[in-house]
């Protein structure tokens, strides 16, 4: 089997390896959650979310794609909203190539921006955004509980 | 999170003429009635999504060369003029078998649409049969944009109007000859038929002709999802057959895959052929090339839905442990902790089972590639992998004919290979009334075709 990382567009076959590395990372075995997030993207563009594979295994993930209008902003926003790699395969920048696929695609539709969330006591996601050259944005995360 | 409402396209966007425009819309009126509910199904399972456009869409930043053949580096063609003469009559053909396609499909859909089990499932395949129609109206949009005179001498008109007679039983391909016998269909249809579609548009992307290139990746993108469509349900209904009261179970869903994967592998063409295509410039690939590609990838749908599948029948397990479960019987072809792979999971039959095109065309070859010498023993084979209400069908009545006529030299292979369940290729003008063509003559002045802005 081949080390080689390959980066390409996500495809319905993708939705097994996605949701195995979830549940590696998370502990919860979720495919209908998988089915309906993988089935969104790619009803909205198949181009834009990507996987990362290595030996014919999905061994990381990144699913976003532009939108413009998301709380006022009307400007084309690259969205970049789930993604996850292998415990495995970290330290070979695999979270790397796919974002920077992804901020590729961005441009090519005309996103200026690209924009994300992040939980605050996730200091891995936060430190891995920053390392790609992400800055805290002049927006607050507001929330209210109602129920 | 707000609502989204800008979506970015780069394409150029066409309305065919009014009297083709109206020949569509009297088509779907006919032959697909629900389309009537899909801005209403549309706002309630894709609420976040652009609506739905009949319309033609041609991709922009297109490569201006070609890319394959013998013209490579030559710029593309713009008019059916400037192709070599022979790439001009091959692209016709394909264009024409790609409508018919579209157009088929959605005739297929419609049968057992309503026996959707599931809403979700129902309205998946319902934006599926609307983005056919809009494939159907790209490729009439592509006959119609353009003089095809150096390639026919058919109208125009006369080209629209045979396409959309055509009905289950008089198309193109065999896959789009075959009626639907239950949802399952619907479903199986997509996973498989589908991917040869997205095969055949991938190998398109290249073509020659740039207006055609130029159709490729828009259909591409919707083609996307009919993969989806089809394997997102699978998925579910292989992890629910691990239930022993399952309503759709394994072998169910094997039966189908024995009836659509055949006809999906001769969508590609004759194994030993395709060659000429690529030296046009027609598409990047022969047509073994395309076919081992897309069988790689039947087997990896495969390989999925039977995970899935062990999954859910061994929740003791962990993920791991199931997939090994999963590979070492699949390696065996044998049983594990009450695990069959013969009774319990899916398997692609071989590429020689059930043929009637192509390099395996009537050879008496089983599902796991054994020949038979017997032809009755050989159709009862045959008989027994395929669904029940298959098998009372024109469709499998011809074959089994056929088989037993080749097999003892009593029709020859090549004539075999031209027949169809029913031979007529046009199957007359609208049933509105039969004096009525599906293309109506619209005075010029209410002609709207031409490009709109870019959307």
């Amino acid at each position: 089997m081949s080390d080689e990382v390959r980066v390409r567009p996500l495809t319905e076959l993708d939705i097994d390896g996605i949701t195995r590395i979830d549940e590696r990372i998370t502990g919860r075995y979720r495919p209908d959650v998988w089915e309906q997030r993988v089935g969104y993207y790619i009803r909205r563009d198949p181009d834009s979310s990507q996987v990362a594979e290595s030996g014919g295994r999905v061994i990381g993930f990144m699913l976003g794609e532009v939108r413009g209008g998301e709380f006022g902003l009307e400007e084309p926003t690259g969205w970049l909203e789930f993604f996850g790699v292998d415990p495995d395969a970290r330290g070979r920048a695999v979270g790397r190539s796919l974002c920077e696929a992804l901020l590729t695609y961005f441009r090519e539709k005309g996103a200026h921006i690209a924009r994300t969330m992040v939980a605050a006591s996730d200091a891995d996601i936060a430190g891995f955004l920053a390392a790609m050259d992400f800055v805290p944005a002049p927006l607050t995360a507001l929330e209210k509980r109602i129920s | 999170m707000p609502t989204a409402t800008l979506v970015l396209m780069s394409d150029e966007i066409h309305d065919l003429p009014a009297a083709y425009h109206g020949a569509v819309l009297h088509w779907q009126r006919h032959n697909f009635p629900e389309y009537a509910r899909l801005t209403e199904d549309w706002e309630r399972f894709f609420p976040k999504e652009p609506q739905f456009c009949l319309c033609a869409r041609l991709a922009q930043n297109v490569p201006g060369g070609i890319e394959v053949g013998d013209r490579a580096g030559q710029p593309k063609a713009t008019e059916p003029k400037d192709l070599d003469p022979e790439a001009a009559k091959g692209l016709l053909g394909i264009i024409r078998a790609q409508a018919s396609t579209e157009f088929g499909s959605i005739q297929q859909h419609q049968q057992t649409l309503a026996r959707a089990q599931d809403p979700t499932d129902q309205a998946w395949v319902l934006r599926v049969m609307a983005e056919e129609l809009r494939h159907g109206y790209q490729m009439i949009h592509l006959l119609t944009s353009a003089d095809w005179s150096p390639a026919t001498d058919q109208k125009p008109a006369d080209m629209v109007e045979e396409i959309l007679s055509m009905k289950t039983g008089s198309h193109v391909l065999a896959a789009f000859n075959l009626e639907y016998d239950s949802f399952v269909d619907n479903v199986v249809f997509a996973a498989f038929i589908d991917r040869v579609g997205k095969y055949q548009l991938t190998m398109q992307k290249v073509n020659a002709y740039k207006p055609m290139a130029a159709s490729m990746p828009p259909m591409l993108r919707e083609e996307a999802f009919h993969l989806a469509a089809g394997v997102i349900p699978m998925r579910r209904w292989a992890e629910a057959a691990a239930d022993p009261d399952a309503l759709i179970t394994m072998p169910a869903l094997q039966k189908a895959i024995c009836k659509w994967f055949p006809r999906g592998l001769e969508m590609f063409g004759d194994e030993r052929g395709g060659e000429t295509n690529v030296k046009l410039g027609l598409k990047d690939k022969a047509n073994r090339e395309a076919q081992d590609l897309y069988v790689a990838e039947c087997e990896q749908m495969l390989d999925d839905l039977n995970r899935r599948h062990v999954r859910a029948r061994f929740t003791r397990l962990s993920r791991e442990e199931a997939d090994a479960v999963y590979a070492r019987v699949k390696v065996d072809r044998g049983d594990a902790d009450g695990l069959s792979w013969d009774r319990d999971l899916l398997k692609l039959p071989d590429r020689g089972f059930f043929r009637r095109r192509g390099e395996f065309a009537f050879q008496p070859i089983g599902f796991s590639g054994e020949r038979f010498d017997d032809t009755e023993h050989y159709v009862g084979h045959v008989r027994d992998r395929l669904p029940e209400a298959y098998l009372a069908s024109l469709d499998v009545k011809h074959w089994a004919d056929l088989q037993r006529a080749v097999s003892g030299g009593a029709t020859a292979l090549k004539d075999a290979i031209k027949s169809m369940p029913r031979l007529a290729r046009v199957g007359g003008a609208c049933p509105c009334a039969n004096s009525v063509r599906w293309v109506m003559e619209i005075p010029e002045q209410e002609t709207a075709g031409g490009a709109k802005p870019k959307q």
